[in-house]
């Protein structure tokens, strides 16, 4: 069975990428899941006891968000799983990836926004690599 | 005006019987007193009616308020219908304890800790490195000796951003920009002082051993650290287990000024007694208070510090000789541009060099522009000028400096800042964020309006009809609200996170809320509601950083 992986942040602002996964996956009658990785490493050094409060509010707040797209996509009929993890986004992504065996990645095009190029461009490059490398169909949603 | 003899001078008596000499003096004393008393009491009530004009007038024609009062006490002053006499005593004494408090209270120290480094860097070093820069512009420019020139760098270190912080209160500027503006201003406040103290010993004497200065500055500073821990632990003690709201802002009240007094009474920093006191206070104290007295509190604060405010700048207008301060014009401008450099090297090089090794700065780039324009002097800085002894050479020149730099800060800086941060980009309340508010605010209101309908219909007071035709309207209207809120949420990915951040803080605080009341009620044990608390305020604290990398676009927030 067909394995789709929707990487998303989650919200309102990425339910365009989530609704596509949702379409392919009626269409193919293939699993969903939706994934999103959180990166506590911004706040830099902190105690230990927040340090872990950390990472655990952050994965809280990304499986509050993917919960509504869960739901979303079960009102269309579709079961999906939720999978949220921690660490630098693109690693834990393409790891995650290559574990479950995925066969189709679904992504948002970044917005075309000045603060966000560099971070675009990560974007972009991820793709290729997934692409290239891991041989699985990628699926852009702008 | 000039009717302040409200009652007039007791006379003795021309016969009496039985003389009584020392009754009589003493009554005669107790009189005086009364009289004295009642002026005081009337003048300040004139002056808190002129503050209050000019708060409605300023507010009115979006003036800031701190320098309005400025221009209309040199008005008066100019005009001079009355004449008050500051000393630095009822600046120090009384207004200033209230002013620190407050600030401090108000202060979340979860928030002061995450911005302590560059905090105290400006507050500690920046005040030293401030005091011989400033000192030696000066004594540079006018001739004068560096000795006395060092005793005005120290007295003009302290920043009193209190313009710029109302300012930030009322148009949103980063949370994080603003506890560094708070949390400088407070802590370097004290170190002033200190620094002032030691500086002008040795003027006076002619003798300065910097050893014994370093010993004596840190004396005065952890003494008056000491005395604020020792003072604020033990009220916030009983602030936790009391929650009586009189009784705990008795409590506050008594802490500010008594932790004040406690401390200058030791000889050691009483501005630093207070500061700590307050931090310990409002951060420790309140864990277990209920809303209504937490709303009482921050009223009462609120509400001292603008009293304290009003009358201090007031004074300051009414204090100001411009003849005076026209003759000494000339050192006036060099000592404008020696704290204008003094601040400029401080804030841009002690940042540069706090931000050594560190991928992301402690303080932007545009925030040190806010830091080193928004740098007013006020208060303390003319309290300390004031309090110039008269045997000092130089003094009147000091003091004219004094005045001219705070003068110069509050009219040329206090007025041009709101045009500069909405500049640099910092207010933050761009139309999207009032957009979502405006529909917040609707919504909260609709729900309201329905629950209210939903009872008069359960109390029989609608009927089944007329309920089921307003809950449809009103179930419309919801509907549409939300649906606006998601479109925002669309185009503003962040809101949405800081919605749900906002809820789960909510949400955390409930849970301690309830926590405490298990304790209360015996449910479960003391220590396993440190520990349980304890995780709750971890996780408040990440929230915290979540909310503001949110807000100063440390997460990434434009892709999918």
């Amino acid at each position: 069975m067909e394995l789709i992986v929707c990487a998303t942040r989650g919200g309102e602002a990425s339910r365009r990428t989530q609704e596509r996964a949702i379409a392919l996956a009626k269409d193919r009658n293939a699993e969903l899941v939706f994934l999103c990785v959180v990166d506590p490493d911004f706040a830099g050094p902190q105690s230990e006891a927040v340090t872990a409060a950390l990472e655990d509010e952050l994965k809280r707040l990304g499986r509050s968000l993917l919960n509504i797209a869960r739901a979303r996509a079960r009102e269309q009929g579709v079961p999906a799983g939720i999978i949220c993890l921690s660490g630098p986004v693109w690693e834990e992504i393409e790891a995650y990836l290559r574990r479950a065996k995925a066969t189709t990645l679904v992504i948002g095009a970044p917005r075309v926004e000045p603060t966000s190029q560099a971070f675009g461009e990560d974007v972009q490059r991820f793709i290729e690599h997934v692409r290239q490398n891991l041989g699985i169909e990628v699926v852009v949603v702008p | 005006m000039g009717c302040y003899g409200i009652i007039s001078a007791p006379s003795p008596p021309k016969t009496r019987r039985n003389p009584q000499p020392a009754i009589y003096n003493l009554q005669f004393a107790i009189r005086n007193l009364m009289e004295s008393f009642l002026v005081a009491q009337s003048l300040f009530l004139l002056l808190i009616a002129i503050a209050t004009l000019v708060a409605i007038v300023a507010g009115r024609l979006r003036l800031p308020y701190t320098v309005s009062l400025v221009l209309v006490g040199l008005v008066i002053a100019i005009l001079q219908p009355f004449a008050i006499e500051v000393t630095p005593e009822l600046i120090l004494f009384i207004f200033v304890p209230p002013l620190i408090f407050e600030a401090a209270f108000h202060l979340d120290f979860r928030l002061l800790r995450s911005s302590i480094t560059p905090v105290l860097t400006l507050a500690v070093p920046g005040v030293l490195l401030s005091t011989l820069l400033i000192g030696g512009l000066v004594s540079l420019g006018t001739g004068l000796p560096l000795t006395t020139t060092a005793v005005f760098g120290a007295l003009i270190a302290a920043t009193d951003p209190v313009a710029v912080v109302a300012l930030f209160r009322a148009l949103g500027v980063p949370h994080r920009l603003a506890v560094v503006v708070e949390g400088e201003s407070l802590f370097n406040d004290g170190t002033a002082i200190v620094v002032f103290q030691i500086a002008l010993a040795a003027a006076m004497s002619g003798f300065f051993d910097p050893l014994a200065g370093l010993v004596d500055f840190l004396r005065v500073a952890l003494g008056g650290v000491a005395v604020g821990l020792i003072l604020g632990w033990m009220v916030a003690q009983l602030i936790a287990r009391i929650d009586d709201r009189l009784i705990v802002s008795t409590l506050t009240t008594l802490l500010a000024y008594g932790a004040y007094l406690t401390a200058e009474r030791m000889h050691v920093s009483g501005v630093l007694a207070v500061v700590v006191a307050g931090l310990l206070s409002g951060n420790l104290g309140l864990t277990n208070t209920s809303p209504t007295s937490k709303v009482m509190l921050f009223n009462l604060w609120e509400y001292l510090a603008f009293l304290a405010n009003s009358l201090v700048f007031l004074l300051i207008g009414l204090n100001v000789d411009l003849q005076h301060l026209w003759l000494n014009i000339q050192p006036i401008a060099i000592a404008v541009v020696a704290v204008l450099i003094g601040r400029a090297v401080v804030v841009y090089g002690l940042a540069w060099i706090a931000h050594l090794g560190r991928e992301r700065p402690h303080l932007p780039l545009v925030w040190r522009h806010v830091l080193f324009w928004g740098g007013l002097r006020g208060a303390i800085s003319l309290a300390l000028a004031l309090s110039l002894p008269v045997t000092l050479a130089q003094r009147e020149t000091l003091e004219s400096m004094a005045f001219g730099v705070v003068l110069f800060t509050l009219l040329a800086q206090g007025t041009t800042i709101r045009f500069l941060l909405r500049r640099w980009g910092l207010i933050e309340r761009p139309p999207y964020r009032v957009a979502q508010e405006r529909r917040l605010g609707r919504l909260f209101a609709t729900r309201a309006g329905l629950r209210q309908l939903e009872q008069l219909h359960d109390e029989g007071l609608l009927t089944d009809e007329m309920w089921f035709g307003l809950r449809e309207e009103y179930q419309q209207v919801r509907h549409r609200l939300a649906q606006d809120l998601n479109r925002l949420f669309y185009e503003h990915a962040s809101l949405e996170r800081e919605m749900l951040i906002q809820a789960r803080r909510e949400a955390l605080r409930a849970e301690r809320g309830a926590l405490s009341d298990a304790l209360r009620r015996g449910m479960i044990s003391e220590e396993v509601f440190e520990e349980l608390k304890a995780d709750i305020d971890s996780r408040l604290e990440a929230l915290n950083l979540i909310q503001a990398a949110l807000q100063g676009r440390w997460i990434e927030t434009g892709a999918d």
